[in-house]
């Protein structure tokens, strides 16, 4: 098993207000890890420290360190840092242009001059890989805000895709959407783990036994527990863990 | 009881939406009626690339072409000047400047949108005037090029404060997903922010032209007035509003020459009304 990412003793902070407190997690390559647990504890904050989404808040502060291959992210160029984990946000928002274009927007955007077919192959190269290529192959060029949420979900996961990243960060990406598109999303994703490396974090229990290999649980700032997740939802090792997994709060 | 006050209000309202449309449409027809009597007189097209202006010789002529001309440079030049200088001040405002700095430079522009025009052309006198005079060692500072200049300060204000209000409505999400796929400050506010904030931008450069083509007090004092066809911007020029702002009062009531300045406030309305009309195009495409 090769470590993806190594998380040492870190601790976050809003406002002096410590909101995740001395964690360490490794994340294994080419698995789905899921990270589960009520509101508030800490999970976006994990995620957005992956990518140092939160550098653009003042009043957020950090302390211990994170290993991507070994080299600590808060010592890399923060774009190419965030071209090798992307991110995928609770509520899909799509780039207010065609679906065509919000693909190939990352790939333009980071001046990687392409031919027209060398374009289309990213494009639907990225679609396929996110499922999402044979409900939009006939309309590419209409506006992606007018596809429906699951669909927009998708696009957003194969705009990542195009960047070709390393880790894809997911957080609660099936929130808003019905129970079908859910299904889709989570094909997509067990998909994915061949190529990339997945963590994911939800507030729904079911979710995480479906589709990843490795669940932690955090609560209130705390990594409560980490293990496989046949074990962890067969035979939880903590209290708060068996509560959370059979409803009993959450 | 309620519902009395409601109709009150809202008839009053729609009095008011009603009066504005009227006074439009009645400017309108009093332009037009003065204008079209002195069309019966005089060719419409010798009046639009007639060359001359002489309103008080014995045989008349009343061409407005350098006046479209002068209007036109000037308006131009303006642009030139004005428009990169306040869309980067808007990005500066809105993406870059702290907080702090914000707010102050905010009120700075809102503040420099109140300068009556007339006082924006004393200020060129004194000293964009014999500036341009020296630097470019030429025999008048009262050039077309030295009412652009100013009249860019003029407009500068409007189109920043729109132009900012564009910007910033950007949704913030939409530049968090540029970021997060890796994308750098400036490429998310070239790609992202300036696509979006478009129409907006556009919108604001179209209402300061406007009040460009329509400014009269500014480019009377700074532009030398001369109404001829300028071989360059460095020439003085005269712009159409100059022209109705310097001859309306010394004209006898009913000649020729009265309904032509009328002609000119004709041809004035419906540029500056065609403009508007664009930019209004461009708000509600948003
Ligand atoms: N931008 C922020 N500024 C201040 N406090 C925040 C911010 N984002 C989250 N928090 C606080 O940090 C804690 C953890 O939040 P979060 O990471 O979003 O939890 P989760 O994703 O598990 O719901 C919460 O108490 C929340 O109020
Ligand atoms: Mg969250």
């Amino acid at each position: 098993m090769v470590d993806k990412i190594k998380v040492k003793n870190l601790s976050c902070y809003y406002n002096k207000k410590c909101v995740l407190e001395s964690l360490d997690i490794n994340i294994e390559q080419n698995k789905i890890l899921s990270i589960m647990g009520p509101a508030n504890s800490g999970k976006t904050t994990f995620l957005r420290t992956l990518n140092r989404m939160n550098d653009f808040n003042v009043n957020y502060l950090r302390k211990g360190e994170v290993y991507l291959d070994g080299y600590s992210i808060f010592c890399m160029n923060m774009e190419n840092l965030r071209k090798r984990v992307g991110m995928l946000f609770a509520m899909p928002i799509p780039l207010p242009m065609s679906i065509y274009e919000n693909i190939i927007y990352a790939p333009k955007c980071l001046n990687i001059i392409l031919s027209k077919s060398e374009q289309n192959i990213i494009v639907e190269q990225a679609l396929r890989d996110a499922s999402l290529w044979d409900e939009v192959k006939d309309r590419l060029n209409s506006s992606a805000m007018k596809i429906s949420g699951g669909q927009q979900q998708r696009l957003c996961i194969a705009r990542i895709l195009a960047v070709n990243p390393e880790i894809i960060l997911f957080d609660e990406p099936c929130s808003g959407l019905d129970p079908i598109s859910t299904a889709k999303v989570e094909e997509s994703m067990i998909e994915l783990k061949r190529k990339y490396t997945i963590v994911l974090v939800t507030n729904n229990v079911k979710q995480a036994s479906r589709v990843s290999d490795k669940t932690a649980f955090f609560l209130m700032g705390k990594l409560v527990e980490i293990n496989k997740t046949d074990e962890l939802f067969v035979s939880p090792k903590k209290k708060q863990t068996e509560d959370y997994i059979t409803g009993r709060f959450g | 009881m309620k519902k009395n006050k409601d109709v009150i209000i809202e008839t009053a309202i729609f009095m008011c939406g009603m009066l504005s449309i009227i006074f439009v449409i009645s400017i309108f027809i009093f332009l037009f009626k003065e204008a079209i009597s002195f069309f019966w007189d005089y060719n419409f097209i010798k009046f639009l690339i007639g060359k001359n202006w002489y309103p008080n010789s014995n045989k008349p002529l009343f061409g407005i072409l350098p006046t479209i001309i002068g209007s036109f440079l000037v308006t131009f030049g303006a642009c030139v000047v004005a428009v990169p200088i306040a869309v980067m001040s808007a990005l500066y405002i809105s993406e870059i400047a702290p907080k702090g700095v914000r707010n102050i430079l905010k009120s700075l522009v809102e503040l420099m949108a109140a300068i009556p025009s007339v006082v924006i052309g004393f200020i060129g006198i004194r000293t964009v005037v014999p500036f341009v005079k020296f630097f470019f060692n030429i025999p008048t500072g009262l050039t077309a090029f030295t009412g652009s200049i100013m009249l860019a300060c003029m407009i500068m204000p409007t189109i920043i404060t729109i132009s900012e209000d564009a910007i910033h409505s950007v949704p913030w999400e939409y530049k968090e997903g540029a970021f997060a796929l890796g994308a750098t400050k400036w490429q998310t506010v070239r790609r992202i922010v300036l696509k979006e904030a478009r129409p907006g931008i556009i919108a604001a450069v179209m209402l300061g032209i406007g009040r460009l083509v329509g400014e009269t007090m500014a480019v009377m004092m700074i532009t030398g007035n001369s109404a001829n066809i300028p071989d360059s911007i460095f020439d003085p020029v005269r712009t159409m509003t100059a022209t109705i702002a310097s001859e309306m009062g010394e004209v006898v009531r009913d000649s020729a020459h009265y309904k032509a300045l009328f002609a000119i406030g004709l041809v004035l309305f419906v540029i500056t009304f065609i403009v508007n009309f664009i930019a209004d195009l461009f708000l509600r495409k948003k």
